[in-house]
């Protein structure tokens, strides 16, 4: 089925990998050390979080709403003399959130039953200030319920939520299964991209289009020895996930294994189509660093769910095999899908790989024919 | 001098020969800032809620309804009546279930326990899913407490997450442009062979460094008006602080973003190890920066990379600068910060540079 003048190309190209080990080592050691990095970086629960604590009140019902505040280790509390001062470390950063109690605050409770307190709360970060603000209705209940010692107080109604597939909601196990294909489309566009634009910037693709082997023949041979990299950065980057992070794998291998090697083949051949749209390695690594790393890591899902996206920019991930694959991956990692449940994902990356490759093809063959 | 001058036009005309990359210059950050802007929310949309439990259950009917009503979540079509493999099919994102008996009759018990399953294979959209319920099971049963919390949002009240993101969006571009430029260029030349003819001319090597560096300080200082122009315009997002502090720790950026890329350049030996040179310090230094996960929470050895990051500085400085006003204390210590890894960069590229000479 593979003919020789494709092992022939794809030699060629092992050959030029070799030479420059400072490419090889990078391109199988970096998934591994990012993914490390990478797993240990991100963690989306926040806790500990800063706030300034400014008691004017000074009395035993202030302490206890105090207390309240910090023992529940959500909060890490840095005293302060005046609201003014709590708002100059808002303003440094320096804290996340102020709670100001006013001098009047026991009287108020004892005289009139009720009582008032202020909560700054820095909205830079939109998202941590959401959960701060989710965090507090919480402990608002908490503060009542201690300065009265009425348990009875409850909320009417009690919501219990329980996550399915990430019952703690670690973060890792979201994050590695996304991580894996962010890692090996980065690199392998970076490493595709070069391919046929160095060959053409060198001049010596005239000599390989000189040669009796078809363009076809060409491609295939250039891909083959990045797809076996490639391969092998995934096969680490899944011993990783399960020795060091422990995610759990529900699904079965097979499937698994297919979709990577569907995955891998589709940012091979936009790294190829990038090299041979471009010709100057330049310019083709900026296209690379612009339409392969910034979408992989912003718009697939990775990070910010594609489904929170306006209409539009829903519909437009869909051309991101990125998109997909980490959707197969989590679903498989997790939830354990069947061949069936990631069936249509894995139809789509079918597709984009396919118009993919018939682009870079028809390019490549326009530019050989006179 | 005037050889500089000469090299400076030398460097500007081989950089903007390609119309193509004149539009990778100029067009694409903004193209690219738009849409990351627009994309990107942390706020949930379209939570396909579905409810397991009696039609007659005019409590857990009420809350449904309100969910809808909120505009967060939306009615999911389902095909079976087990919650769990409703989420298992990806039919639902979270499903309610009513206690035994019904909602209706737990309430007169004094005991309403309302389960909601959350498919958390997203734990992002789990969080905020729950958050978003609880919203409005909340306002639902509005009880008087006697302590209120008086809450005030400030900097950003309407939490739009594009304020958020946009600082640090904008910094990782032109941080993006200024190293893949600059990681090239020395390289480019050893590799074209121009190098030897640079070496035998009767230019200084500082004069080469300059005119290696000037022109690429300058292509990314003329991004940052166009940038914060699609910023301001499109996004309004305000510019409180002073703008002569804004322009000048920006240059000061943008000079460490180059002097970094211009040492790569000089370390590499072919055009392919920049490559991977400008990747390896890019890809590490956008995710340690602050820019999406807060640096707060990861571990030890890890804030110390994300402390020698030169992005963390400048994200900082722009939401400072923008959404705060500007705190002068921080501008100043994270200016001078910038400044000294520039010095340092260009310090290493000139050593690297005469020794390859």
């Amino acid at each position: 089925m593979i003919d020789s003048s494709i092992l022939a190309i794809a030699k060629k190209e092992v050959y030029h990998i070799v030479r420059d080990p400072f490419t090889l080592a990078l391109a199988l050691g970096m998934p591994v050390v990012m993914v490390l990095f990478f797993g240990l970086a991100i963690e989306f629960n926040l806790d500990r979080i800063p706030i300034a604590i400014f008691d004017g009140n000074k009395s035993p019902d202030s302490r206890t709403l105090i207390r309240t505040f910090v023992s529940s280790d959500y909060f890490k509390p840095t005293y302060v003399l005046s609201p003014s001062q709590g708002v100059q470390m808002l303003d440094e950063g320096s804290v996340n959130a102020a709670l100001v109690i006013p001098p009047t605050y026991a009287r108020d409770l004892t005289f009139f039953g009720q009582s008032s307190v202020q909560v700054l709360v820095d909205g830079t970060d939109n998202s941590s200030a959401g959960s701060i603000l989710g965090y507090l209705s919480g402990l608002q209940l908490s503060a009542v319920q201690n300065q009265f010692e009425a348990h009875n107080l409850k909320h009417p109604i009690h919501v219990v939520t329980r996550f399915l597939y990430n019952p703690e909601l670690n973060s890792r196990w979201f994050v590695v299964p996304g991580l894996t294909a962010v890692v090996i489309a980065v690199l392998s566009i970076l490493l595709t991209s070069l391919t046929v634009a160095r060959e053409w910037e060198n001049g010596s693709m005239e000599l390989l289009l000189g040669t009796p082997i078809k363009p076809i023949e060409i491609i295939l041979g250039k891909l083959m020895p990045y797809w076996v990299m490639g391969l092998l950065a995934i096969v680490f980057v899944f011993m990783m996930s399960q020795v060091v992070f422990g995610v759990p794998f529900k699904g079965s291998f097979l499937i698994y294994l297919l979709s990577c090697l569907v995955f891998l083949l589709t940012y091979l051949a936009q790294g190829l189509l990038i090299s041979v749209l471009t010709r100057k390695q330049q310019l083709s690594m900026q296209f690379a660093m612009l339409t392969g790393l910034l979408p992989t890591l912003l718009l697939s899902g990775f990070i910010f769910p594609v489904e929170h996206m306006p209409d539009f920019f829903y519909y437009l991930t869909m051309v991101l095999p990125a998109r997909w694959f980490i959707l197969i991956s989590r679903r498989i990692f997790l939830q354990g899908a069947n061949f069936f449940d990631v069936l249509p994902s894995f139809l789509v990356m079918c597709l984009i790989l396919a118009v993919m490759i018939t682009l870079a093809t028809r390019k490549f063959k326009k530019d050989v024919e006179p | 001098m005037r050889t500089l001058l000469g090299f400076i036009r030398k460097e500007f005309l081989q950089t903007l020969r390609d119309p193509r990359m004149r539009l990778l210059l100029f067009l694409a950050p903004c193209v690219q800032l738009s849409i990351f802007g627009l994309a990107l929310s942390t706020e949930a949309r379209n939570i396909r809620l579905s409810v397991v439990g009696s039609p007659s259950d005019s409590m857990l009917q009420t809350i449904y309804r309100e969910c809808l009503a909120s505009g967060w979540f939306i009615s999911a079509k389902v095909s079976t009546n087990d919650p769990f493999e409703q989420v298992q099919k990806d039919e639902a994102d979270a499903v309610m279930v009513a206690p035994p008996g019904g909602l209706d009759k737990a309430l007169g018990r004094n005991e309403g326990q309302l389960q909601l399953l959350v498919n958390a294979i997203n734990v992002t959209r789990g969080q905020s899913i729950e958050r978003y319920f609880m919203l409005v099971t909340q306002s639902q049963v509005s009880t008087h407490s006697p302590i209120s919390l008086d809450l005030r949002v400030l900097y950003n009240p309407a939490l739009r997450s594009e304020f958020f993101l946009i600082p640090g969006v904008m910094s990782m571009l032109v941080c993006l442009i200024t190293i893949l430029l600059t990681s090239m260029s020395i390289t480019k030349e050893k590799e074209v062979g121009t190098f030897e003819t640079l070496i035998s001319a009767p230019i200084l090597p500082e004069e080469v460094l300059l005119g290696k560096t000037i022109p690429y300080v300058l292509l990314g200082m003329s991004n940052i008006p166009l940038i914060m122009g699609v910023a301001i315009f499109i996004f309004d997002l305000p510019l409180r602080g002073s703008i002569a502090w804004f322009f000048i720790s920006s240059l000061v950026f943008v000079m460490c973003t180059v002097g970094i890329g211009t040492m790569i350049s000089t370390l590499a030996r072919n055009q392919q190890q920049a490559m991977m040179g400008g990747f390896i310090f890019l890809f590490p230094a956008m995710l340690l920066s602050g820019l999406v996960f807060p640096i707060e929470n990861m571990p030890w050895g890890l804030r110390v990379f994300s402390y020698l990051n030169p992005l963390t500085y400048f994200i900082e400085i722009l939401r400072n600068i923008t959404l705060k006003g500007g705190d002068m204390r921080l501008l100043l210590f994270d200016t001078l910060i910038l400044l000294a890894m520039a010095v340092i960069a260009i310090f290493i590229s000139w050593r690297r540079f005469k020794t390859t000479l």
